[in-house]
């Protein structure tokens, strides 16, 4: 990874996918994400940067569950950018679409302006039951009541783990754990995988390389909507689809 | 006068009234001066980013530390006891344990030496004061910045400290008491930073920082 500027991008496939949420909880711990009560999932507030949908295909008992991991998309054409009145989210250098918590008044704009629904906002004051208050990462904001928050691709390992190349005079690592962000270290099938770009070689611009060809497995997550999402999906594999003979 | 129009009848307000009036007046403007003050204190310390109101000594801390004694006359570098600073992202107040190192030996007699020793035996800690503290979305790297001054500019880790937090080790002789309280000389607000990184081609991204 030499090149100066990065664009941050994420692979994730699906067929991998086995539902298991562990980068649900992973994400929920490293950034500093308010327990979810049932009450909040009622309401359609609970905070999730990312969250696994689960579809039922079939009928009983040939019923398939389906899994979808979404996380913020981080779209070279984002919808929420725009619409910011305070101009507290947009887009860095590096390819991320950053929400800037100090600069956010809450208007919704950007929720609303989301195909994803992958924005989330802060309707209450967040709560930790005391045993695990010593456990919130002291690198990430807790986020006040009022405020809008989404997935940063872990900002805070990337900032650690270019900071600790910088300093040691190493290049950045391809798949560096230090880097991943923490879905991406949790996934026991390895099916999301965190890169850059705009290096060559990474393993994301290998896949994508492969699967964006003719019968490649690569689509774009509501693509159509021009959004040019940075995190491309692999579809699942059906064995038992038509025209599958099986590997 | 036409038809129609009406007078108003003057209305003269008696002496007892008059008494009133101008004792609700007089706490009216007084009320409303205070108000005035106050805001004008409030105001130009929040731009300033100074304690409110004269009080820019620094707090009182639980032990007299002089840092004069310790970098002045002992010549200790910053980085001896805040051994974070060029490591990691917090600078690190010394543990009663680092303290023990040197004044183990040295120091019999003093108060604070005392207070630190039975702290020590306790295996309790030191309840320093925080002088210098950035909000909670800001996420401020001290190895960085001193690893940038010492290795690009080669300043001297101890002359990097300076410039955010003032000439530490002679802060006692600024205020003529004995105590030494470190007190906060910039205002560490977001300007200051960006200021700085501006003039040092430093990244000014928002996700520098906040995150």
């Amino acid at each position: 990874m030499a090149q100066e500027s990065h664009k941050w991008g994420m692979v994730i496939d699906i067929d991998r996918c086995t539902g298991c949420n562990a980068c649900v909880i992973a994400c929920q711990s490293e950034n500093n994400i308010p327990i979810n009560l049932e009450a909040h999932f009622n309401q359609r507030r609970a905070i999730q940067w990312i969250r696994i949908e689960r579809y039922w295909e079939g009928e009983f008992p040939n019923v398939k569950a389906r899994f979808i991991p979404i996380i913020c998309q981080h779209c070279g054409n984002a919808p929420c950018e725009p619409v910011c009145p305070v101009y507290a989210t947009y887009h860095n250098n590096e390819g991320l679409n950053v929400q800037v918590y100090n600069r956010c008044v809450g208007t919704r704009f950007c929720a609303n302006g989301c195909p994803y629904h992958v924005r989330f906002f802060n309707f209450w004051e967040p709560e930790w039951p005391e045993s695990l208050k010593n456990q919130l990462n002291p690198d990430v904001t807790v986020r006040s009541r009022g405020i809008m928050e989404k997935c940063t691709f872990c900002v805070q390992r990337i900032r650690r783990a270019t900071r600790l190349a910088d300093r040691d005079s190493v290049e950045l690592e391809d798949g560096d754990r230090a880097l991943n962000p923490a879905c991406v270290n949790s996934c026991a099938t390895n099916g999301l995988i965190f890169g850059d770009w705009n290096d060559p070689d990474s393993q994301i611009n290998q896949i994508k390389n492969k699967e964006m060809q003719e019968g490649g497995r690569a689509f774009g997550l509501l693509e159509n909507l021009g959004t040019s999402p940075n995190v491309i999906y692999l579809k699942q594999v059906d064995e038992s689809a038509e025209g599958h003979h099986g590997h | 006068m036409l038809p129609g129009d009406f007078e108003f009848k003057r209305l003269k307000p008696s002496k007892k009234q008059m008494v009133l009036l101008s004792i609700a007046g007089f706490f009216g403007l007084l009320v409303f001066s205070g108000i005035v003050i106050v805001l004008t204190f409030v105001l130009t310390a929040w731009m300033n980013g100074q304690p409110i109101i004269f009080a820019n000594e620094g707090p009182e801390q639980p032990i007299v530390f002089p840092h004069k004694k310790h970098v002045e006359e002992l010549g200790m570098d910053c980085t001896f006891c805040h051994r974070g600073v060029d490591k990691e992202a917090a600078a690190h107040v010394p543990t009663t344990g680092l303290c023990m190192t040197c004044h183990s030996a040295v120091g019999d007699g003093l108060d604070g030496i005392t207070k630190m020793r039975s702290l020590y035996e306790d295996d309790r800690s030191i309840h320093w004061i925080r002088v210098h503290r950035v909000p909670d979305h800001v996420h401020f790297v001290h190895e960085a910045h001193i690893r940038y001054f010492s290795e690009k500019e080669g300043v001297e880790a101890s002359a990097v400290c300076s410039k955010c937090h003032g000439d530490v080790a002679n802060m006692e002789e600024v205020h003529g008491t004995e105590d030494g309280r470190v007190k906060q000389v910039e205002p560490l607000k977001m300007g200051h930073c960006v200021d700085c990184h501006k003039q040092h081609n430093a990244p000014t991204d928002c996700a520098t920082c906040h995150y």
